[in-house]
């Protein structure tokens, strides 16, 4: 028994059925932690170079962390890992609800999906009753629908996380449900569920977890939670959660328009926080143990649903960057996405790409299945999102992402697929914001934003500049912000309500019995992030600094409207920035770690 | 006619690490800000007697005006 610990890691072999349960290992917990770093710990160990992402050898590892399930606020993130469908490298993708606490309650610190069904299942966990059932009768439905009847079927308190028809179907961005409203949403790990025909898992645990210290854990909770009802940004923050940016993101120039090509759009107000809150918004929902709900419930009274969301990335990637004003239609769209079971940010960067291709000649009307692709066509985009779901027409193409649908049709869209690594650019426009441009090109997933934020770094230090310390900066976020993934617990109550970020090492003592301060836990982020960094370098053929560098977008086409009109980043400073990057990371010139680095990180051995 | 205009996180910082700052009444919030050294791009929400507003809200004599800026984002 490990204190902070479920203690198990389940493995469930899906070709044979057979089902096995080894404790977790002590010398795991210390070097990886637990979240994402078991995920690449395994992912990197057990997967095999070359593994066909959709394969039986691809590896599917849903982890939770020594915080999860425990009174420390915002203690309900899962990590998903697996080899990337989308991009052919690492995927992490994060989810939020109660899924993680279930567990750690069921005696578990990892799932590993390993094989592949014969037929559609899902995996039955109810504490250590566990088997694989037959689930024929839930296959072809949508997410909303999966949920429910499982819920009706084993009770209320069994957490369900569960793929839709885009996953089914092989969509590479597909994502995985919980609560309804939560995903594990990029890089195709829900695609990888469906490819082994693994339609949910639910969920039940009873256990209770250890801690070394209990009163240390009691208070030392107390405080975090303290800290958080003490915030003065929580009621703004509660209000409007992250679509509290979407006017902000407009007026500096980062919200991203018309497939990136512009920063501003001038149908944003309807999209904005305080509009969509008295327009659609009923109220506010949370995850596991959290004190500041930023999720919002809808209610879009015009199409007669529900949904929750929509999210600041949705919004700027359905929203804004297709030229959809009103926020009603992008809450319908992602109630769409939602149920279908793919990426809302994938999904938008895909159909922005075809409807440039539609507005430059490149599509015609006989390419898109008679759609009028236009930006802002509302029904276009409803239309899209079900066949990209369905994978029919014109959704073939795009479900398989932008990189491979520009290879395709080639005619110069591969200049305008805005992505890095096969990865869709999520919703911050980096024509002129050097630090957040860095984040997008060097995040271990692809362009994802959720490793390094720094939108009002760029803006306090200058927009333009080039130097180390914004370098170092965006190094320091990519190892502070995946930590809170690793830990198993929302980064969110000290990233928004700005509290102090040392009250978190007394607890992680008082749960697990280790002391680690900040600095222990920076060096065990920088292991993981060299240890995906590896696992890129293994998979990908030439894979190198080619790989980091940004949609072309970027550093060849200023905005012609909006507030970032004229303003663009130069190639030179692209590669300046590249170039300090590998040699603080202790990367050699093509961005590949340097075998001293690797001994520092105590890789050498696994990475051999 | 004056207006109090309250630094949240980071925002201190601009204004010698004070939590608040009386000011005139009358001008715009970004007018307000410039005035302070506060460049107006880091503010990403402006709350005027805690309602959303934006930066070309013309302050009113009793105004309380908390300025944020999001150090973390999403």
């Amino acid at each position: 028994m490990m204190n902070g610990y479920g203690g198990n890691i389940l493995r469930v072999n899906l070709t044979t059925g057979k089902i096995t349960k080894e404790p977790t290992s002590p010398e795991l917990a210390s070097d990886f932690i637990g979240g994402r770093g078991f995920g690449a710990y395994f992912l990197f160990k057990e997967v095999p170079k070359g593994a066909d992402p959709l394969g039986p050898e691809n590896k599917l590892i849903v982890s939770s962390g020594p915080l999860s399930g425990l009174m420390i606020p915002g203690a309900g993130k899962c990590d998903f890992t697996c080899k990337s469908p989308l991009t052919g490298g690492y995927a992490s993708a994060s989810l939020g609800g109660i899924f993680t606490a279930e567990i750690k309650y069921a005696g578990l610190d990892s799932i590993i999906l390993e094989g592949i069904s014969p037929k559609p299942v899902y995996l039955c966990i109810d504490d250590d009753k566990i088997e694989l059932r037959d689930a024929s009768s839930l296959w072809g439905k949508g997410t909303f629908a999966t949920e429910k009847e499982l819920k009706e079927k084993l009770g209320e308190e069994f957490q369900i996380a569960c793929v839709g028809p885009g996953a089914e179907n092989g969509v590479l961005y597909a994502h995985i449900n919980h609560d309804y409203g939560r995903q594990a949403g990029r890089g195709g790990v829900g695609t990888v569920m469906g490819a082994k025909k693994v339609k949910a898992i639910a969920l039940r645990g009873t256990k209770p977890i250890p801690v070394a210290d209990l009163d240390a854990y009691r208070k030392a909770g107390m405080a975090l939670f303290d800290a958080c009802k003490k915030s003065e940004l929580l009621k703004p923050w509660q209000n409007l959660g992250t679509t509290m940016v979407v006017s902000w993101c407009d007026e500096i120039g980062a919200l991203p328009t018309r497939n990136f090509s512009a920063g501003s759009f001038e149908g944003g107000k309807t999209l904005y926080g305080p509009y969509m809150r008295e327009k659609i918004v009923i109220t506010d929902k949370g995850c596991f143990a959290c004190p500041s709900p930023c999720g919002k419930y809808s209610r879009m009274k015009r199409y007669g649903t529900n949904v929750e969301g929509p999210e600041y990335e949705t919004i700027g990637m359905i929203g804004s960057n297709l030229g959809l004003a009103e926020i009603e239609d992008v809450a319908q769209a992602n109630l769409l996405c939602d149920d279908w079971g793919i990426d809302t940010i994938s999904a938008g960067g895909a159909i922005a790409w075809a409807m440039e291709c539609y507005e430059k000649g490149i599509f015609a009307r006989a390419d898109t299945d008679g759609l009028e692709l236009e930006f802002g066509n509302v029904e276009a985009v409803f239309k899209l999102i079900e066949k990209i779901a369905k994978r029919e027409g014109l959704g073939a193409l795009l479900a398989e992402g932008t990189k491979r649908a520009a290879q395709k049709v080639g005619k110069g869209s591969e200049k305008f697929a805005i992505q890095v690594k096969g990865m869709e650019q999520s919703a911050y426009a980096t024509h002129n914001a050097t630090a957040m441009l860095l984040a997008y090109m060097t995040a271990d997933v692809g362009a994802h934003h959720n490793r390094a934020w720094a939108i009002t770094y760029d803006l306090q230090v200058g927009r333009e500049l080039v130097n180390a310390d914004k370098v170092a900066r965006v190094i320091w976020l990519q190892h502070l912000r995946p930590m809170f993934d690793t830990l198993g617990a929302c980064r969110l109550q000290w990233v928004e309500l700005n509290i102090d970020l040392e009250l978190y090492p007394p607890a992680l003592e008082a749960i697990t019995g280790v002391k680690r301060s900040w600095q222990d836990l920076h060096l065990v982020s920088e292991r993981i992030w060299n240890l995906t960094r590896m696992y890129w370098a293994r998979e990908q053929k030439d894979f190198g600094r080619a790989w980091d560098m940004p949609s072309p977008r970027f550093y060849t086409e200023p905005p012609k409207s909006g507030v970032t009109k004229g303003q663009i980043t130069k190639l030179d400073d692209v590669n300046k920035m590249l170039d300090m990057y590998y040699e603080q990371r202790g990367w050699t010139a093509n961005g590949l770690p340097k075998p001293e680095t690797l001994e520092r990180l105590g890789l050498t051995m696994l990475v051999a | 006619m004056s207006a109090q205009i309250k630094a949240l996180g980071i925002i201190k910082s601009y204004i010698g690490g004070k939590n608040e700052i009386i000011v005139d009444a009358g001008n715009t919030v970004r007018e307000t800000m410039r005035a302070l050294n506060i460049p107006p791009d880091v503010v990403a929400l402006v709350l005027v007697n805690d309602t959303q507003q934006s930066k070309d809200y013309r302050v009113q004599d009793g105004d309380v005006v908390k300025l944020l800026a999001v150090v973390g984002g999403g």
